[in-house]
C-alpha cells in the first residue's frame, strides 16, 4: 500500500533542532509541542482557532497550532517562541516588548511575537496599518494592542540570528 | 476526540485508492480549520483522517487561454497573494482576504471552503458568481464536473461522494467588459464570520447598458444562489437608481421567500439591498 | 452612507469596597544583613503591574534600587493578607501599607544611622544615607543594614493600612461611600455606516485623574486595555443564554475587539494628588474603562441623532434604530 504506514512516528524540526517523537494521532501539534516537547511557551487558549495564543511558524507562516493535526507536520520546520530568544539573550522583539510595555498578563505574547516575527521577515518596516493586520488573528484583552503595536514598529535591530534559535 | 487512524498519501491516486476502501469511514483534512474543531467537539468521529496537504497536485492555481483552475488545497493566503487572481477575480481575492485572521488564511483553503459548504462561507458565495465548476475524482467512477450552483444540497452539505476527492475549481474567465467584486459585513474587523456578503460581477457595454449580471448574497440563506430574479431585473437596461432599487429589492424579497421570516430577517431584508446598491453605484461608476 | 459624529463620557468611581465593607491590607518588607530587600504582600499580580508598583513604593522610600528587592506576592504560606485583588484598591490600599511598613523600616534605620554618623539630618537616595549638611558622611545602605543587623534592631516590619469606610445613611443618603474617587473623561469620534449599522471607532482620546502615576507606562497600559474592553462592551460583546445554556460560549462567539477593531487611543494622565494615597497614588483598573462605552454611543446618538438604550450598539440594534428614525421623518 503506497499510503505511510501507521507508525505514529512524527519527525520534524523545532527551533532548528530534529526531533522525533511517537504521537497519538488524534492529537494536534499544540498538544505535542506542549505535553511531547515541553514547550509550553505556546499558550492553550480556546483550541479552535479563535484566539491566535497558539501561534507558531509552520515552515514560516503563522499558523494556530490547535488547528494542525499533530501528523501534518512531519517532515516540517516548527518555530516557537522557545526558539526566538532565551532570558540570557533576549530576541529584538521580546526587548522592544518589555521596553514599551507591551507585556501585561503575557498569554497573548507569545503568540504576538510569532506573528510580529513573520511580518518582520517580509515588510522590515511595516505601517501600524500593517502590523495591525498582522497581529489581527491574536485576541489581547490587556493591552487594547497600544504597546504591541508601538512595539512591533519600533523594534531596532531586528535581525534574523538563525544560529542562536537553538540556544547553542 | 475519539481514536482515529491519520493518513497521509503522497498523491492523488494513493488518496483515491484508500477512498475506494475506506470512504464511508474517512473525513478528508487539509487546513483543517474547519475539521479540527468538529473533530474536538465529536461532532464527526471518523475512522479515518486522510491528509491531503503533502498532494502537490492538489495544489496551485494555473491560468490557461479561457480559465483558471485553483487547485483545492490552495490557501487563502496564496489565493490573495497571487498575481493571475488578482488581475482576473478580484472578488475571490477579496473573499479570500476577508476570512478569519492571517493564521487561518495561512491554513484555510479553497476546497476547504467549498466542502464544508458553511452557510456563512464567504470564498463560496465568490466561486458561484464566477460560475465555478467543480472537478471531483474518484477511483470507482473517474473524473467527473459539476457545476458549483448544483453542488451543495444543503448547509454543510456538499454533494460529494464520499469517496470522491475535489481536485479543481474552473472559473471561465470574464468578459473584458466585466468586472467582479465583493462585500462582506461582519461584527468586528477581523475574526469575524459573515453577518452578510455579497458577490457580484457585472459587465456593461459602451452604452452603458448592463450584459453581464450575477448576483450571490451569502450569509442570508441556507445554500448560497445566484439571485436570478434580481439579474433579470438589470440585464439588458442601464444601471439608473429606479432600476437600481427595484431590482435591489427584488432581490431582498427573492431571498425572503427563501428564508422566510425570522428574527434576522428585518435586518437582511434592508442591508441587503443597501448592499446591493452601494456595490452597483461603484462598479458603475 | 458614513456619518461621523464626536462623544464625551465622564465618570468618578469610588475605589475598594465603600459602604463600611473591610477594605484593609498589609505589607511586609524585611532587610537582610546583606542589605537586600524582600517584600511579602497578598497581592496577585497577573500583569497590571501590582509586584512592579509595590517595588517601586520599597524603592523610592528607602532610596534603593528596584533589583535589590525580591517580591513575593500571592503566597498564602508567607505573604501577608492584604485583601482580594479588585476593585481599583491595590495601588491606593496595600500601596499605603506598603508605605507605611517602608517608611516604619526607614525609622529604625534611621535611628541606627544617626548614632552610626553623629547626625540628625539624613537622607535617603542612591543606596546610601547621607547627611544634608555634611554629605561627605554618609553610609551605604548595605553597610547601615549589616551594622542594624549587629545591633539587634527590628528588621522586619508589617504595615496595616484601613479605608473602611462609615457607610451612608440609608435615609438621607449622605455619608462616606468611599474613601475616595477616581475622575475620568474620554472622548471618541465614531463612523457609522447607515447601510449597515457597522460602527467604526476612529479615534478615542481618555484624561483620567490617578492621583500620582507611579508607574506612567503601566498607568497608560491599564487605560488603553480597559477602553479596548468598553469599545468591546459597547459594540459586539453580548452574553446569550437559551433555555440556562450559554451560547456565546467561547471567542468565536463571544466577540472582543480585535487589533483591527481598536483605534489609536491618546491617553492624558492627569495627576491630582490623593493625600490619603501612597504618594498621592489613586486606583485605575476599572476607572480605565467606564466612560468608554457612554462616549462610543454618545459620539452615535451625535452622527445619527438617535439614543442607544441597549447594549451592545451591534449591526441590527443599531440598524433597527436607525430606520425607526428613518419612518419618523418620512412617516
Amino acid at each position: 500500500m503506497p499510503i505511510e504506514r501507521q507508525e505514529n512516528l512524527l519527525r520534524m524540526k523545532v527551533n532548528g533542532r530534529a526531533v522525533e517523537v511517537q504521537v497519538d494521532p488524534t492529537w494536534t501539534l499544540l498538544r505535542v509541542l506542549r505535553e511531547k516537547l515541553g514547550l509550553t511557551g505556546t499558550k492553550k487558549g480556546c483550541e479552535q482557532g479563535d484566539c491566535g495564543a497558539c501561534t507558531i511558524l509552520l515552515e514560516g507562516k503563522a499558523v494556530n497550532a490547535c488547528l494542525v493535526m499533530a501528523l501534518q507536520a512531519e517532515g516540517k520546520e516548527i518555530e516557537t517562541i522557545e526558539g526566538l530568544g532565551t532570558p540570557d539573550r533576549l530576541h529584538p522583539l521580546q526587548k522592544s516588548f518589555i521596553r514599551h510595555g507591551a507585556v501585561q498578563c503575557g498569554f497573548c505574547t507569545p503568540g504576538m511575537l510569532m506573528s510580529a516575527v513573520a511580518l518582520l521577515r517580509k515588510n522590515s518596516d511595516p505601517s501600524a496599518e500593517e502590523i495591525k493586520r498582522s497581529i489581527s488573528g491574536n485576541l489581547c484583552r490587556c493591552t487594547g494592542y497600544a504597546k504591541i503595536v508601538r512595539a512591533i514598529q519600533n523594534v531596532s535591530d531586528f535581525q534574523e540570528e538563525r544560529g542562536h534559535a537553538t540556544g547553542d | 476526540m475519539q481514536k482515529f487512524q491519520f493518513y497521509t498519501p503522497r498523491s492523488v491516486d494513493d488518496a483515491l485508492a484508500f477512498l475506494s476502501h475506506n470512504a464511508e469511514q474517512t473525513k478528508i483534512i487539509a487546513g483543517g480549520t474547519d475539521l479540527i474543531p468538529s473533530l474536538r467537539q465529536e461532532d464527526l468521529q471518523p475512522a479515518f483522517v486522510l491528509n491531503i496537504l503533502e498532494i502537490g497536485a492538489l495544489r496551485g492555481i494555473t491560468e490557461q487561454d479561457h480559465r483558471i483552475r485553483i487547485r483545492p488545497t490552495t490557501t487563502f493566503t496564496e489565493m490573495v497573494e497571487s498575481p493571475v487572481l488578482n488581475r482576473h477575480f478580484p472578488s475571490l481575492v477579496q473573499a479570500a482576504a476577508f476570512v478569519g485572521g492571517p493564521q487561518i488564511r495561512n491554513r484555510g483553503t479553497i476546497g476547504g471552503n467549498i466542502g464544508t459548504a458553511s452557510p456563512a462561507a464567504d470564498v463560496l458565495p465568490a466561486v458561484l458568481a464566477l460560475d465555478g465548476e467543480l472537478e471531483l475524482q474518484s477511483k470507482r467512477s473517474g473524473t467527473r464536473y459539476i457545476p458549483l450552483s448544483r453542488a451543495i444540497a444543503a448547509p454543510y452539505k456538499p454533494l460529494f461522494q464520499p469517496d470522491e476527492i475535489l481536485t479543481g475549481i474552473i472559473l471561465p474567465k470574464l468578459n473584458p467588459e466585466a468586472r467582479s467584486t465583493f462585500v462582506k459585513v461582519g461584527r468586528r474587523n477581523a475574526m469575524a464570520r459573515a453577518r452578510m456578503n455579497l458577490a457580484v460581477v457585472l459587465g456593461m457595454n459602451r452604452e452603458k447598458v448592463i450584459t453581464e449580471m450575477r448576483i450571490v448574497p451569502g450569509a442570508v440563506m441556507p445554500v448560497a444562489r445566484r439571485m436570478e430574479r434580481a439579474e433579470g431585473a438589470l440585464l439588458g437596461k442601464k444601471p439608473e437608481p429606479p432600476v437600481v432599487d427595484a431590482a435591489a429589492e427584488a432581490l431582498a424579497k427573492e431571498m425572503v421567500e427563501v428564508t422566510g421570516t425570522r428574527w434576522s430577517t428585518e435586518y437582511k431584508f434592508h442591508v441587503l439591498q443597501n448592499l446591493f446598491k452601494g456595490v452597483l453605484g461603484r462598479l458603475t461608476a | 452612507m458614513k456619518r461621523r459624529g464626536i462623544g464625551i463620557g465622564s465618570m468618578f468611581y469610588g475605589l475598594g469596597y465603600g459602604f463600611s465593607r473591610e477594605d484593609i491590607s498589609s505589607a511586609t518588607i524585611e532587610i537582610c544583613e546583606d542589605g537586600s530587600v524582600i517584600v511579602r504582600s497578598g497581592e496577585v499580580d497577573y500583569g497590571q503591574g501590582s509586584d512592579t508598583i509595590l517595588c517601586q513604593i520599597a524603592s523610592e522610600e528607602l532610596g534603593i534600587r528596584y533589583d535589590t528587592i525580591q517580591m513575593i506576592t500571592a503566597d498564602t504560606f508567607t505573604t501577608p493578607n492584604a485583601g482580594p485583588t479588585s476593585a481599583s484598591r491595590v495601588t491606593y490600599v496595600t500601596g499605603m501599607a506598603m508605605l507605611k511598613a517602608a517608611q516604619a523600616m526607614k525609622k529604625t534605620l534611621r535611628y541606627v544611622a544617626e548614632q552610626m554618623l553623629g547626625q540628625k539630618d539624613l537622607l535617603f537616595g542612591d543606596e546610601k544615607v547621607y547627611s544634608m549638611s555634611h554629605p561627605q558622611k554618609c553610609i551605604t545602605f548595605k553597610a547601615l543594614a549589616k551594622e542594624a543587623h549587629l545591633r539587634g534592631a527590628p528588621m522586619v516590619e508589617t504595615a496595616w493600612h484601613d479605608i473602611t469606610t462609615k457607610d451612608v445613611d440609608p435615609e438621607t443618603a449622605q455619608g462616606d461611600a468611599y474613601s475616595a474617587y477616581a475622575y475620568a473623561t474620554q472622548l471618541a469620534e465614531v463612523e457609522v455606516d447607515t447601510d449597515t449599522g457597522k460602527v467604526e471607532v476612529l479615534r478615542m482620546i481618555s484624561a483620567t485623574d490617578v492621583g500620582k502615576a507611579i508607574n506612567p507606562l503601566n498607568v497608560e497600559g491599564q487605560i488603553e486595555g480597559g477602553m479596548a474592553m468598553g469599545l468591546g462592551y459597547a459594540l459586539t460583546e453580548e452574553i446569550k443564554q437559551e433555555g440556562g445554556y450559554l451560547k456565546t460560549h467561547n471567542l468565536g462567539e463571544y466577540m472582543v475587539p480585535t487589533s483591527l477593531d481598536v483605534p489609536s487611543i491618546e491617553t492624558h494622565i492627569v495627576e491630582v494628588p490623593l493625600p490619603s494615597g501612597p504618594y498621592g497614588a489613586k486606583g485605575v483598573g476599572e476607572p480605565a474603562l467606564i466612560p468608554t462605552a457612554p462616549a462610543i454611543l454618545n459620539a452615535i446618538a451625535n452622527a445619527l441623532d438617535v439614543r442607544v438604550t441597549e447594549l451592545p450598539a451591534n449591526l441590527e440594534n443599531l440598524h433597527r434604530l436607525i430606520r425607526e428614525k428613518e419612518k419618523g421623518k418620512t412617516g
